[in-house]
């Protein structure tokens, strides 16, 4: 069991010694039982850093949104950042070292490990209490979850495997592999899915069963966007597939605005969003660390995750590439073998 | 013969097919084959590029969205490229494609990439031929064209 106190103690510790300028964290939320991200920058806040299944946020996000910042800032603020990461989240950071987004030591990371259990789908979970709002979800031991509701506040034990994110279910490393400290045991065997259950699954339908189902996502999506602003590894300032984006400045003529290629139109109809959804998949191949942000914040619940997943299957099953694994690494695309398939091709 | 109308639809379909060609082999490949006088389907519209690994995704999706009924991606063999390692990593860029064009349920068949050398004309010539001939039993794309 991860103890919560020493998760504060080394948050404090990092502040007071002013080894970082913030921890990146999770605090109790307003939403039910949800906790919610934070930035802590005083010692005495790390007091209100929590741990429990409901840290479903990947923080590398915020990462990337600092990194960011502080590039246009008049007088930035390069100091180190801690953030609380779990197996998934300490990856992202490790697809970001790889990058060279930041460097090593502009990251303190505090691992924490899932042990054998995750996050809870929040989907999953109000299904679950039919109706009823959780108001307080903690780890139980080996792999249970327990939950209370508002107005009873006896704990019922849910077995993980029911309310667990689909991405939990199937992971593959819930320790984090890059770390500066870790909390919690390593468990290496987990008695769930087996990796890339889902999207086996959804590649043993037939061809038309499978444009049926994805004709009716893309048919549903908003392009709202959602899935790229969660995403800690979609931080282009120009995103080729929304013409809103491209960098427009005073030295820009009309004629330029006019003529940029847009690939992909913003209209929200079914052959456009196909074209935003197999980019965007293409573009995370290799990079996407299965964190199952952008599928949670999707408003349409358009299972994402699963082209992502995909891509990552081929990855590890063709290429022996696992994202986030050796920050020393090639990257995906930037690199090949002899004995890459080649059977495919006449 | 029950329904002679449809018979003649499916007759004159005739497979639009965009081929994105390598300049250093394959574009080659396809003026031998012209100069040599083999007869092969004009159904292809050759895209010259720099070399099979410039090949962006989006110039297939895009290929796709406007009503393309095929996608051929041709470059030179392994060990060939003219930039020495272009085309491997056009064949492991492709092939996550081909996979993911595959998962949403877009007709395998329809994307397809060759090796054509600069001297096989006679190659590039089969390799349409055949993809025409499989495009036709298939029919148009409907899939990822953009609705009028």
């Amino acid at each position: 069991m991860v103890n919560v106190e020493e998760i504060r103690d080394y948050a404090a510790s990092l502040l007071e010694k002013e080894e970082v300028k913030a921890v990146l964290g999770f605090r109790r939320g307003s939403a039910s039982a949800f906790a919610e991200p934070c930035t802590i920058t005083e010692v005495g806040e790390a007091a209100s850093l929590v741990w429990d299944p409901t840290c479903l946020n990947n923080l590398a996000l915020y990462l990337v949104k600092d990194r960011k910042q502080q590039a246009v800032a008049k007088t930035p603020d390069n100091r180190p950042v801690g953030i609380v990461a779990k197996g998934c989240d300490s990856r992202a950071v490790g697809v970001l070292l790889q990058e060279n987004f930041f460097k090593r030591e502009d990251v303190v990371v505090i691992g924490v490990s899932c042990e054998g259990t995750g996050v809870v789908d929040s989907n999953k979970l109000s299904d679950k209490l039919k109706g009823k709002t959780a108001s307080r979800i903690t780890f139980s031991g080996a792999d249970d979850i327990n939950v209370s509701v508002y107005g009873d506040e006896t704990e019922t034990v849910i077995p993980a495997q029911e309310i667990l994110a689909d991405r939990c279910l199937e992971c593959r490393a819930a320790t984090p592999t890059l770390h500066d400290v870790v909390f919690g045991d390593t468990v290496e065997a987990r008695d769930f899915n087996e990796p890339f259950h889902a999207a086996k699954e959804a590649e043993s339908a037939s061809e038309d069963e499978r444009w049926a189902t994805w004709e009716h996502h893309f048919d549903r999506c908003l392009r709202c966007f959602a899935c790229r602003a969660v995403c800690p590894m979609c931080y282009c300032h120009e995103c080729v597939v929304d013409s809103t984006t491209f960098v427009v400045t005073l030295g820009t003529s009309a004629e330029e605005k006019a003529n940029r290629i847009r690939w992909c139109e913003r209209s929200a109809n079914t052959s456009e969003s196909a074209v935003y959804h197999l980019t965007r998949a293409i573009h995370l191949a290799g990079r996407c660390i299965d964190c199952g942000e952008c599928e949670r914040v999707c408003p349409v619940n358009i299972p994402l995750r699963l082209l992502n997943t995909k891509l990552e299957k081929e990855a590890f099953e063709m290429f022996e590439y696992q994202a986030g694994h050796d920050i020393e690494q090639a990257s995906l695309l930037s690199s090949f073998r002899d004995e890459d398939p080649n059977s495919f091709i006449r | 013969m029950s329904n002679p109308s449809k018979t003649t639809e499916v007759q004159s379909f005739e497979p639009r097919i965009v081929a994105f060609l390598c300049k250093w082999c394959s574009s080659a490949g396809s003026d031998l084959a012209g100069v040599s006088r083999i007869q092969y389907s004009a159904n292809a519209t050759p895209i010259t590029i720099p070399c099979s690994g410039s090949v962006s995704p989006m110039y297939i999706l895009s290929a796709f969205n406007k009503g393309a009924d095929g996608v051929l991606i041709s470059g030179c063999h392994p060990g060939d490229c003219h930039y020495m390692e272009g085309n491997y990593l056009a064949r492991r860029k492709l092939y996550l494609v081909k996979e993911l064009l595959q998962f949403i349920g877009l007709e395998s068949e329809r994307f397809r990439m060759s090796w054509v050398s600069a001297a096989e004309g006679a190659k590039f010539a089969e390799v349409v031929d055949e993809f025409v001939e499989d495009l036709r039993v298939l029919g148009p794309q409907n899939r990822l064209k953009a609705k009028p």
